[in-house]
């Protein structure tokens, strides 16, 4: 089941913003349909891992919210109440980036006549999120074999240090392979004056208005409740 | 295609007086392949970023003199445009990939340039029949090793036909398969009447390709040989000018096992890895390593050698295997060792694994691994090689008996590639027992006693030399 970009843009627009703004209940109408989209892809793991923790964050707040439970507790619940309002956007967002190529996201922009200088940025920002968990976990390693551990007397005294000891290598490798990457696009004739093709098709389909009805109306049905 | 270089000096600075490129004139004629050698920062890069026109159109700089592709002046041209006679590729695998799949990757060039769809897939087709790289289609770059992504750089840019390929060490990272693989590109280019420039360090695969290798030196061609003449001139010329060997080093074992002479030893027991239980990576009962002295790991890309390396460091593997890589004390130098510099000085650097934290012994550290001068310099302001020698000394101060590099000498000319060698020496003489993984078989030759091959998960070979 593939979608047209742009819908996907429509989508991810109207998703996050009825999440954000309407109460939690609507927020299942959107999430509901990357989550089928993502079964299309055969991400079943993903989605139910997703569910399963969801759920979870969701009951822990309702059943804990009216209870009295220290300090620790309320640290504990207000993380559920913060997880139950982000993870809808995180599973929107996942599946543009999962499903969306770099050369499909950068023809829909242009049929939409945004200018090559938003859009190659925007590119090698989605480019550039599986390079930073690379790297990351590269980091992570590297930490672990210092003996620097996440949790421990030290980091508990100086909680910055860990945000230190991680984001300065993180940066700096990134910067060095954003400049890189930069450069071999450039040789290869990216630039903002360019007319490009693509060679996957993208166009609207059925399944593309499906979506898009479907979004409509859940707005409407938001708006017309609150009124 | 042919290139013209014209009184060419350039400077990275405002002033043309730090020239890295003093007055250089050259002329490639059409359809030759040359090398243009010399040791870093001898400025043989800046010669081919001016020939893809990066330079003066993307890095800025002072510039005199003029290039010409063919009777065009690359000054007045856009860089979309020498794009379409100028391929490039570059040195690290993992930064020049604007997709996340390998088909959109073989067409991004094409794309850019506005060729119809159907064209490029014809130029896709062609392309994956010449570089047989059909079992690469479809797949996340992520996934793909150093080699592959390599490939697939190489077709990027033959999909969009150009005349002339400029490659900037593009077998830094490769190990000696796949520089095979990539020497078959070349001549494949070669054939075809393109113009081929390679950047490299490493001579031996260009050896039967290449027309002539241009020395470069402190920012002019100092002179040119065909490899056949500066083979003639023998190992130890090539060496004194800071130059990779051309013939391709061979490692040959006196055949005894380091077990027949082992002194005391390193053991692991039952290295195994896998992540689906039919397809092991790695399936090793025993490993040994001579206590105190240097035991090369060689294997292609692939062979399961970073694995073993994760298992040994307790990276990887069963929580015992982790707390016995603890108790024996190893330390990992990763081939990027940007991942493991954490401090804002060096000095902290090395105090951080100490404990307790020892100030003197630490500065005792740095001066035997020549870094004295730079104690209070920020970790990430210092060359590639001074980098590697913090995050040494770090594995040095925190008491670690075991140390293991990854691939310390990639992409280094022959004093570099020296220098580590001698680095590594010292840490054997302080007793510590090192294990370096390496496509280099001038540095085992150079520091290491022992070899141990892999090959599929498992040690094939083991011997002395």
């Amino acid at each position: 089941m593939k979608l047209d970009p742009r819908t996907k843009l429509f989508l991810a627009i109207v998703a996050n913003s009825v999440i954000l703004s309407a109460p939690p209940v609507y927020s299942v109408l959107m999430f509901a349909v990357p989550a089928i989209l993502l079964l299309f892809e055969k991400k079943w793991k993903f989605v139910l891992a997703f569910f399963s923790l969801y759920l979870a964050a969701v009951l822990g707040f309702e059943h804990l919210k009216t209870m009295d439970v220290g300090r620790v507790g309320t640290l504990a619940v207000s993380t559920m109440m913060i997880v139950s309002r982000m993870m809808p956007i995180t599973i929107v967002l996942y599946y543009v980036m999962q499903t969306t190529k770099a050369n499909e996201f950068m023809a829909g922009m242009s049929r939409m006549h945004v200018p090559n200088k938003v859009t190659i940025p925007l590119t090698v920002m989605i480019r550039f999120f599986p390079t930073v968990f690379d790297e990351s976990r590269a980091i992570g390693n590297a930490m672990k074999m210092r003996g620097i551990r996440l949790f421990s007397l030290h980091t508990l005294k100086n909680p910055l240090t860990i945000l230190e000891y991680r984001l300065i290598p993180l940066l700096v490798s990134i910067t060095k392979i954003g400049d890189e990457l930069s450069v071999a696009a450039s040789t290869r004739a990216l630039a903002p004056d360019t007319r490009r093709t693509c060679i996957v098709p993208i166009g609207f389909h059925v399944q593309d208005a499906v979506v898009f009805v479907y979004c409509i109306a859940v707005i409407a049905f938001v708006v017309v409740s609150h009124i | 295609m042919k290139i013209t270089l014209k009184d060419v000096s350039f400077s990275y600075t405002d002033s043309i007086d730090d020239a890295i490129l003093k007055d250089v004139n050259l002329q490639i004629e059409s359809g030759e392949c040359v090398v243009l050698a010399g040791e870093s920062g001898s400025g043989k890069t800046t010669i081919s970023k001016l020939i893809n026109g990066l330079i003066p159109l993307y890095q800025s700089g002072t510039m005199a003199g003029d290039v010409f592709l063919g009777d065009k002046n690359t000054s007045d041209m856009t860089l979309a445009e020498i794009s379409k006679y100028v391929g490039s590729v570059f040195q690290n695998p993992r930064s020049q990939f604007f997709n996340i799949d390998t088909d959109s990757e073989i067409a991004f060039g094409c794309e850019n340039l506005g060729i119809e769809p159907e064209e490029i897939r014809r130029r896709i087709e062609k392309t994956v029949e010449d570089f047989h790289l059909e079992s690469l289609l479809g797949r996340n770059i992520f996934h793909l090793s150093g080699g592959e992504k390599q490939k697939i750089a190489c077709a990027s840019v033959n999909a969009t036909d150009p005349d002339i390929f400029v490659l900037d060490e593009p077998s830094a990272n490769l190990d000696l398969k796949t520089v095979d693989d990539l020497a078959e590109i070349i001549k494949l280019w070669k054939s075809r009447g393109k113009t081929v420039v390679v950047v490299e360090h490493r001579l031996h695969y260009l050896r039967d390709i290449a027309d002539r290798i241009i020395y470069v030196k402190e920012g002019r061609i100092e002179c040119e040989w065909t490899p056949a003449e500066l083979e003639a001139k023998g190992p130890e010329y090539a060496a004194s000018l800071g130059l990779r060997s051309i013939k391709l080093v061979q490692l040959g074992g006196t055949g005894v096992s380091p077990a027949a002479q082992r002194g005391e030893s390193i053991t692991f027991r039952n290295l195994r890895f896998a992540y689906q239980r039919k397809f092991p990576i790695l399936d090793i009962p025993e490993l040994s390593l001579p206590k105190g002295k240097i035991t090369a790991l060689l294997g292609h890309n692939g062979a399961g050698k970073s694995t073993l390396a994760q298992l040994v460091c307790g990276l990887r593997g069963s929580w015992s295997q982790k707390r016995a890589a603890r108790k024996l004390g190893t330390y990992l130098i990763m081939q990027d060792v940007n991942h493991q510099l954490f401090t804002e000085s060096v000095l902290d650097e090395v105090l951080l694994g100490m404990n307790p934290k020892d100030e003197s012994a630490a500065l005792e550290i740095l001066d035997s691994l020549n870094l004295k001068d730079y104690v209070e310099k920020h970790p990430m302001a210092l060359s590639g090689g001074q980098k590697q020698r913090v995050a040494i000394a770090s594995g040095v101060s925190s008491n670690r008996n075991l140390i293991v590099f990854d691939e310390p000498t990639s992409g280094l000319d022959y004093r570099q590639m020296l220098a580590v060698s001698a680095t590594l020496k010292a840490l054997a003489n302080r007793g510590k027992t090192l294990f370096v993984i390496t496509h280099d078989p001038e540095l085992v030759l150079n520091c290491c006693q022992h070899v141990i091959r892999m090959d599929r998960g498992r040690i094939v070979e083991e011997y002395s030399l």
